[in-house]
């Protein structure tokens, strides 16, 4: 990328215009049931893949379901979803990353080496696995990517951790009679939040792309529920006749992924994080 | 008040193979007293073991020989709340100001942190006595909303004192408190020091390598060298009759007004 581009796309004016874009697709995810004009899983075999038209913007697909209302809808289970792996397994990462740091010696290393046998192995294939034993499903699906990403975070705030607990603050804190569990919640936790969030919204993106992807290979959420992985997949029986079924969902996920990767990689320039 | 008695300290790691052997100690058997409203300086060079000292002194490290007793009561045997209770008598300034403060605070949670512990006040009754601890050490009640990279050294320093002395205890630990500041401001840090010694009647261990910062506050100093006191005195003048080495390189090092009259000092 050249360098105009570059600093283009880390200005002010580009976070905002990200922001906003964020923020309206959570607000059609919020409001989907108002926004929609149709039922997303009505199907309406006599309308099968039409074109666009007054009464289905985006045309039909093969089951005569509205393709708009099903992108509104599929938003609320991508969006929504990430939203609640990426906040569950921040928290998570946070609390026992702070406890691993903080505690230290054999509880410490336990977590570790924990972290580095879930590293070890690619996400996808670690989610497929637990996905293959709990049997799919959204809720497994969540469960498992969970499972996966709360080591990262929890790798970042230990080392944080290990290096803030050497600050005098955190020993003139002990003096004045703070318990350990005070100072990690006044002093540790405050002063690491700031910098994970930034990193956790890079992996937002990611969020959503693996749970496109799981949905895709028909392991997320089951028909006839919409998600824009799992209509990506449905498109495919049609790549020929009407490709736009699997290009209105791929462009959606693009957009957001995209958008998600700009805002992190802006904050966390400008905080001058560290990423993974 | 303080009894510090055949204190032994080492760092490193014991394995089963390796049990701690006494010479790798970084404290070798210390011992001394500290009577209240009374200031000992604690002088030596890097390494020496003065800092360790002040730690164990503190409560933060547990000595591997020896024992701390504050008031007659072993502060590491004390467990739960008369540890606590202890822990309320023996406050800390430490050398850094900057990495001291919490950065995320305002000056007022910072000194609100020991009242907060002990003492149960609404949040009016604690914004006024920050506000008094803060006058006290010479900053205004409206410094109070302030984040610490909006002062400067010798000001965040004054706030760690108003913090060490929020509780009111009856010994203060001073790791090098005036070090990291400039010539003016070490003399100002330690005449609020003297002042606040005297109004509040506090003992000070005053842990420093500048013998002339020592001489001004304390009334005993005690040299240590290598893990151990090599030189304990009450009157700190009598400093540079001492045949010690150690003692001798301290004074040494000095930095006379004029090279010609290096040694020259006292």
């Amino acid at each position: 990328m050249s360098k105009k581009w570059h600093t283009a796309l880390k200005g002010r004016h580009t976070i905002a215009a990200c922001s906003v874009l964020i923020l309206f697709f959570f607000a059609v995810a919020i409001f989907a049931p108002w926004i929609a004009p149709h039922d997303p899983v009505k199907v309406d075999l006599a309308h099968k893949l039409d074109g666009p038209s007054a009464q289905h913007w985006l045309g039909t697909d093969h089951l005569g379901r509205d393709n708009l209302s099903r992108l509104i809808y599929g938003a609320r289970v991508s969006l929504g979803f990430a939203f609640v792996i990426f906040l569950s397994s921040l928290v998570l990462g946070i609390l026992i990353g702070a406890l691993s740091g903080y505690v230290g010696g054999w509880l410490d290393n336990l977590i570790m080496r924990v972290c580095e046998g879930i590293m070890a192995f690619p996400n996808l294939v670690l989610v497929l696995g637990i996905v293959g034993i709990f049997g799919p499903g959204l809720m497994q699906v969540l469960l498992a990517l969970l499972m996966v990403q709360w080591v990262y975070y929890a790798r970042i705030c230990r080392n944080m951790v290990i290096s803030l607990k050497e600050r005098p603050f955190i020993a003139a804190a002990r003096v004045s009679g703070s318990s350990s569990w005070q100072i990690i919640r006044r002093h540790i936790i405050p002063n690491v939040q700031r910098p994970i969030v930034v990193i956790a919204t890079l992996e937002m993106g990611w969020a959503i792309m693996d749970i496109s992807a799981l949905s895709f290979l028909g392991l997320g959420i089951q028909p006839p529920n919409a998600e824009w992985g799992a209509m990506i997949h449905e498109g495919t029986s049609h790549i020929r006749s009407h490709p736009e079924l699997m290009i209105y969902p791929g462009i959606l996920i693009l957009i957001v992924v995209i958008t998600f990767n700009i805002v992190g990689e802006a904050l966390s320039e400008r905080y001058g994080v560290a990423k993974r | 008040m303080l009894q510090v008695q055949e204190v032994g300290y080492g760092y490193g790691h014991r394995s089963w193979w390796r049990s701690r052997s006494e010479s790798d100690f970084v404290l070798k058997r210390v011992s001394f007293e500290l009577e209240s409203a009374c200031c000992l300086g604690l002088l030596g060079t890097s390494g020496a073991g003065k800092s360790t000292l002040g730690r164990v002194v503190l409560g933060l490290q547990k000595p591997h020989q020896g024992q701390v007793l504050f008031e007659g009561r072993d502060l590491y045997a004390a467990g739960g709340r008369l540890r606590k209770t202890l822990r309320r008598e023996v406050q800390v300034v430490f050398q850094d100001c900057h990495s001291s403060v919490n950065p995320l605070m305002t000056a007022d949670q910072i000194i609100g942190e020991p009242l907060r512990n002990y003492e149960r006040l609404s949040a009016r009754e604690l914004k006024r006595r920050t506000g008094e601890l803060l006058e006290q050490v010479g900053l205004s009640i409206d410094d109070g909303s302030k984040r610490p990279d909006q002062f400067s050294g010798g000001q965040l320093q004054r706030i760690n004192i108003a913090r060490a002395i929020a509780l009111r205890p009856k010994l203060i630990v001073l790791d090098e408190p005036v070090s990291s500041l400039d010539r003016m401001h070490q003399s100002l840090i330690l005449d609020l020091l003297a002042e606040l010694k005297a109004s509040l009647g506090v003992s000070y261990l005053f842990i420093t390598h500048d013998i002339q910062a020592a001489m001004t506050l304390c009334d005993r100093v005690a040299v240590m060298d290598r893990g151990e006191i090599v030189h304990l005195t009450d009157s700190p003048d009598s400093l540079r009759d001492s045949g010690q080495t150690a003692v001798r390189d301290l004074i040494e090092a000095v930095l006379p007004e004029h090279p010609a009259d290096r040694l020259t000092l006292f």
